[in-house]
């Protein structure tokens, strides 16, 4: 995790020292700390001390930046492509996908519906009419993970507003590399899952074995603070996912691993490879489980609520704030009226408690600082 | 002819693991500007600069290539020390096997 922290949006015409600059501001305390509540709450959901304040599905406004080169005209890929990763997350986030039924039975009950949907955004940040795709030429011949192409400046397409839609960059993708994704308490302006144009949706230009738009899915469960299934420990089995229906297991499995594949000691059942957050062919991933889902649970009614209370409010995403003065009007009713708290009421005082707390620990910081305590 | 008795091969340079070449004996990298086949496993970067600088690359928890820099120095004519003076890696140490244009073998 190198990415962070939430400074605001950056000018068009950052420099490359600034840039720098910029990264090197995101490696501090301010994203840690981000980071640290972010995993604070998933831990309540875990323990119990906390469950998931909505029962019903949530919608999530997307929108596809197509960024491609001239030379290479299969990089501009039509709608129906997009339209088919968009089918493939519907079915994936709700466990609807019809290759789930090759869930080993041992781990059939653990099968998670998310209750997450995704649709193409209908109206842009000014509010008006979209198809919710942005198609962008760039004379980049391919890009890195450094989020180059996350903005215009740099041969890519600036996001829109990341607390309203996901964004989802298509585009060549240097080194091999299928896609990268952002943990939630990173930077706005770089927000988002970077996939490469052949391994994006199922038709057109989506190349085999990398065709079954998976690679979104896998890159959208880190987008909603999903580690990987492995727990990024190199094969020391010491740490894990930090979801406790998922084994532990020793590193990242790849291709169509044979059930099954033990290690850290996790047999008889051994990995749980078929789990999209690790690394297998798109045809042998097909489950996120229970802890998985309240793990993202944690995440859409914590760092990404926006979305939660747009969905709650009827507000569709991606209106001009002006026009939609119903979220706190609705709120403030609902908690005049003295009833029991809402979904939306609950994530509005968990804003105020941990806006609190943001400000407890800078009075800390500041005391610590200057010597001075409790004052 | 032995490593020894030629002169010290250059690895300067930034290169990824092409796996899908790998044998049992030897790890192979290509120029990272290698029309690489697509792969889920981000490839792990090594870029030996010509000032003794050095990044290794690997994959990092959201699937960004993760850079950690630090220094190489050769210790002989077909080995090459690697550390981290400032800590995030253990130091390591490779044999060069070959070095072409697009190609580095090292022993695995």
């Amino acid at each position: 995790m190198t990415e962070t922290s939430h400074f605001p949006a950056p000018t068009r015409d950052l420099c490359g020292t600034m840039h720098v600059h910029r990264r090197l501001l995101n490696n501090s305390m301010t994203y840690r700390a981000q980071r640290a509540r972010i995993e604070n709450r998933a831990l309540q959901y875990k323990m119990g001390r906390r469950g998931a304040a909505r029962d019903e599905v949530i919608t999530i406004p997307v929108v596809v930046h197509v960024v491609h080169h001239a030379k290479v005209p299969e990089q501009n890929i039509d709608d129906d492509q997009i339209r088919s990763q968009i089918d493939v997350l519907n079915r994936d986030f709700r466990a609807a996908n019809p290759d789930v039924s090759q869930v080993p039975e041992v781990w059939r009950p653990l099968v998670a519906d998310a209750r997450v949907e995704f649709r193409l955004a209908e109206h842009d940040p000014l509010g008006g009419a979209t198809d919710g795709i942005v198609r962008v030429e760039t004379d980049q011949d391919g890009f890195d993970t450094d989020d180059a192409v996350k903005a215009a400046a740099t041969g890519g397409a600036d996001p829109w507003p990341s607390d309203q839609y996901l964004n989802l960059w298509v585009c060549q993708l240097g080194g091999g590399l299928l896609g990268y994704a952002q943990f939630p308490g990173g930077p706005p302006q770089t927000d988002g899952v970077v996939i490469l144009y052949t391994a994006f949706g199922t038709t057109g230009a989506a190349a085999a074995p990398y065709d079954g738009g998976r690679t979104a899915t896998h890159e959208i469960g880190h987008w909603l603070d999903l580690l990987h299934i492995w727990g990024d420990d190199d094969g020391a089995c010491a740490s894990d996912d930090r979801v406790p229906d998922t084994p532990n297991q020793a590193d990242s499995n790849a291709g169509t691993p044979s059930f099954p594949h033990v290690t850290c000691d996790n047999g008889p059942n051994g990995d749980m490879f078929m789990n999209y957050m690790d690394y297998v062919d798109d045809r042998a991933m097909f489950m996120f489980t229970q802890g998985q889902s309240e793990r993202m649970d944690a995440c859409l009614e914590g760092a990404r609520a926006s979305f939660v209370v747009a969905h709650h409010t009827g507000a569709p995403a991606a209106q001009p704030a002006a026009a939609q003065p119903a979220p706190a009007k609705a709120a403030a009713g609902a908690g005049g009226n003295g009833h029991a708290e809402g979904p939306v009421e609950r994530l509005l005082h968990d804003t105020e408690r941990l806006t609190k707390e943001v400000l407890d620990e800078i009075h800390d910081a500041l005391g610590l600082v200057t010597g001075r305590t409790g004052t | 002819m032995s490593a020894s008795q030629e002169a010290p091969r250059d690895v300067t340079g930034a290169w990824l693991h092409s796996f899908e070449e790998d044998t049992e004996t030897e790890a192979v990298y290509r120029p990272s500007g290698h029309a690489f086949r697509p792969a889920r496993r981000p490839r792990r970067g090594l870029e030996f600069r010509p000032d003794g600088t050095f990044v290794e690359r690997r994959a990092g928890p959201d699937d960004r290539r993760v850079g950690v820099e630090g220094h190489w120095e050769r210790r002989g004519p077909d080995r090459v020390a690697v550390s981290f003076p400032a800590g995030g890696r253990p130091p390591f140490e490779i044999t060069v096997l070959s070095r072409t244009a697009d190609r580095l073998t090292i022993a695995r």
